[in-house]
């Protein structure tokens, strides 16, 4: 019993981060929202560091690696606000074929030359599919129509559902962090207004929500790494927890930027949105909470202090 | 990430189920609050210290088991799966005695941890002051050198377990021209010293558990300071770090109120609203959340990690949900919710439980001193007045 990342995996998210708070700050999001949404630099970057690879096994051209190494690169996704479909593909998508021994694509997508963001019956709609384009409120989300031949599979689903709760433990840390330097800056009444408690309190709050919405999405991952029988109960509570850390500390998060926050000239906009589009992507809070709800109050899964992880 | 439990960890489970099957009592406890309940909790220490269960986590040389981490997590889901009543040790065990192993010399290890290990002295804290709660530096209580002794005067209240204990512990200004953090001084104090008047306080639920202590020249030895005078200040944060920290609030006792509540509203589920459904699997949720985090930072702590600031998340995080749970079981209870005992004669625990949990948010640090650590120490917001 060890619920710590191993020093490999820490490494790796730390040099993803890294490389997306070099090569993707907020200024390439106000570039592509101006220039057509997506630029095959990015992506040949990520496929460079390996990423469209990372959960390809060894013998298709990949790194091998699993879910849990793939929710910590994917909330550093959420982190940077990455536009480009590599967790859809190469999260979600590599994944779920790998389990259907369906390896016929995974070296072109681990080469980067195949993006497959898989459709869903549990989402209407799907981002950067082939299909009739509908706008979302994410500017940088692609969206198409649902397309007729979505797959039911709900160890597909449960795969969306787990990737988006760790992208939203992302974006939720960088409202905050966002938040938080804003409030270091803004003066008024001769002080930061992150000197005021009504300021601090709230952003407090949203660390706690965050910082307890985190573990349940790595064990999440782990539980669906292993397969256990309750795996997707878990995926369901990191799902709801996520979601509901990153609407709490966007909504905080405008307030604290005042009405600087309601303008399209603050960063934090592309965040907000991603998160609304993620809160309500691959099972929405009522779908999951529905879930649990069988396991817990329906009883089919034991609880109490002796079942933590079983 | 490895979740699986090994063969060792599974076997101690085993032995600790064991153990508390044959004897939790059958029937719960009288509240700790009153003398009748503090006697019985009192037996049950010894009782737990007779099957060398009473503080697991402590060194075998005094009286413990030198438990690690994981396996400390893994007995007390035993222990509150199995029932376990509330701990009248609580202060000895997670406060004084790792203070005691920490700063203490070895004379005071030998003198106060084997009887605090037996049960045989229950501890009292004495932290606030009428003019010193959230502002702790604010304290006032003199303790002036005479010879080999302090003589102590002032008051303290809020004293949890003061009514009834044996020994307290606390800190008190010895450089009367000190200010502030400075000049105070941690020191142990037997409860029936002459000089000492307690006045216990009606609390909330009408029983009486903390008390106010009065000290008119109260004369200790110097040798029941704990290191150096002028250190009680140093000594204070890490006791209270202790308190917040990981130990104060273990994960099981609220998986245990989690799972009464789901019980509960299953039992109530024709009549029970639509939010209190969403509140208990909530109550899942976050006591789940809650253990995942304690077994990360457990972790982290035996690798040699340290716990810092983060307490303060936990302390927010445990007691609000502790209040959300029992608030929902009140709503749940509707009109029987009032009830002191239910028309079978069935105690309302979830009514004292109630009451008890509304002074989480408050004790061991309030919940709004906890969130400026958050924000000023975590976060890195300003100070307040710093402009």
């Amino acid at each position: 019993m060890d619920f710590r990342f191993t020093d490999d995996q820490l490494t790796l998210a730390e040099s993803v981060r890294d490389y997306l708070a070099g090569t993707h700050g907020p200024e390439v999001l106000r570039r592509l929202d101006a220039e057509g949404n997506r630029d095959p630099a990015i992506w040949q970057g990520l496929t460079e560091m390996g990423l469209t690879g990372l959960l390809v096994p060894e013998e298709h051209g990949g790194l091998g690696l699993g879910l849990v190494e793939a929710a910590l690169i994917a909330a550093e996704c959420g982190r940077a606000c990455l536009a480009e479909p590599l967790v859809d593909t190469a999260f979600v998508a590599v994944p779920w074929l790998v389990r259907n021994g369906d390896l016929a694509d995974l070296g072109a997508i681990a080469a980067g030359e195949r993006q497959m963001p898989l459709p869903h019956v549990l989402n209407p709609w799907v981002a950067d599919g082939e299909g009739s384009a509908l706008e979302s409120v994410d500017p940088l989300r692609n969206l198409v129509m649902f397309p007729a031949a979505g797959s039911a599979d709900p160890y597909l689903l449960d795969l969306g559902a787990l990737m988006s709760a760790a992208q939203l433990v992302g974006l939720a840390d960088a409202m905050l962090h966002q938040a938080v330097e804003y409030a270091k800056i803004r003066t008024q009444f001769g002080q930061p207004v992150g000197a005021f408690q009504a300021l601090k309190h709230q952003l407090a709050s949203c660390a706690v929500a965050v910082e307890f919405a985190k573990p349940a999405v790595w064990r999440a991952a782990e539980a669906l790494q292993d397969g256990g029988e309750s795996a997707s109960v878990h995926v369901s509570h990191a799902k709801v927890a996520a979601s509901d850390a990153a609407v709490l500390t966007a909504e905080t998060a405008i307030q604290v930027h005042g009405a600087m926050g309601y303008t399209y000239e603050v960063d934090l906009h592309f965040w907000m949105k991603r998160s609304w589009a993620l809160n309500g992507a691959w099972g929405d809070r009522a779908w999951h909470l529905k879930r649990i709800d069988q396991a817990v109050i329906g009883g089919t899964m034991p609880i109490g202090p002796e079942h933590t992880f079983a | 990430m490895d979740l699986v439990y090994t063969p060792e960890q599974q076997a101690f489970r085993a032995e600790v189920r064991a153990w508390m099957e044959a004897h939790v009592p059958k029937e719960p406890l009288v509240t700790l609050e009153c003398r009748e309940g503090y006697d019985q909790h009192v037996a049950w220490e010894r009782t737990l210290a007779s099957g060398n269960w009473g503080m697991v986590t402590w060194p075998e040389a005094y009286g413990g088991r030198g438990l690690d981490l994981i396996q400390w997590l893994i007995f007390e889901e035993e222990y509150f799966r199995a029932g376990g009543p509330n701990r009248a040790n609580q202060n000895g065990i997670f406060l004084l005695g790792p203070t005691i192993m920490e700063f203490g010399t070895e004379e005071q290890k030998a003198r106060f941890l084997p009887p605090m290990a037996r049960g045989e002295v229950i501890w009292a804290q004495a932290w606030s002051e009428p003019g010193a709660g959230s502002d702790m530096a604010a304290i006032q209580s003199k303790a002036v050198r005479d010879g080999d002794h302090y003589v102590i005067t002032g008051q303290k209240t809020w004293s949890s377990r003061a009514a009834f204990a044996d020994w307290g512990f606390g800190i008190f200004r010895t450089d009367p021209d000190s200010k502030r953090h400075k000049g105070l001084t941690f020191i142990l104090f037997d409860l029936n010293s002459p000089g000492i008047t307690r006045r216990p306080i009606r609390q909330l639920h009408g029983d009486t558990g903390f008390a106010e202590l009065f000290f008119d020249e109260v004369r200790v030895p110097v040798e029941n300071c704990l290191a150096g005078e002028g250190e009680g200040w140093n000594v204070a944060m890490a006791t209270a770090g202790f308190e917040r920290g990981l130990m104060l609030r273990s994960p099981g006792r609220f998986q245990a109120t989690a799972k009464r509540l789901v019980d509960l509203y299953r039992a109530h589920e024709a009549e029970a609203s639509p939010a209190a459904r969403e509140a208990v699997l909530q109550a899942w949720m976050q006591t789940q959340a809650y253990a995942y985090n304690t077994y990360a930072v457990a972790s982290k702590i035996m690798a040699g990690g340290k716990i810092g600031a983060e307490a303060s998340l936990n302390k927010i995080f445990w007691s609000e949900l502790d209040r959300m749970m029992h608030r929902t079981a009140m709503q749940i209870l509707g009109a029987h919710a009032e009830l002191k005992r239910f028309g079978n004669g069935q105690i309302n625990q979830w009514l004292e439980g109630y009451i008890f949990s509304l002074s989480g948010p408050i004790y061991a640090g309030s919940n709004e001193v906890q969130r400026n650590i958050i924000a000023e120490r975590l976060l890195g917001l300003p100070r307040v007045g710093a402009g």
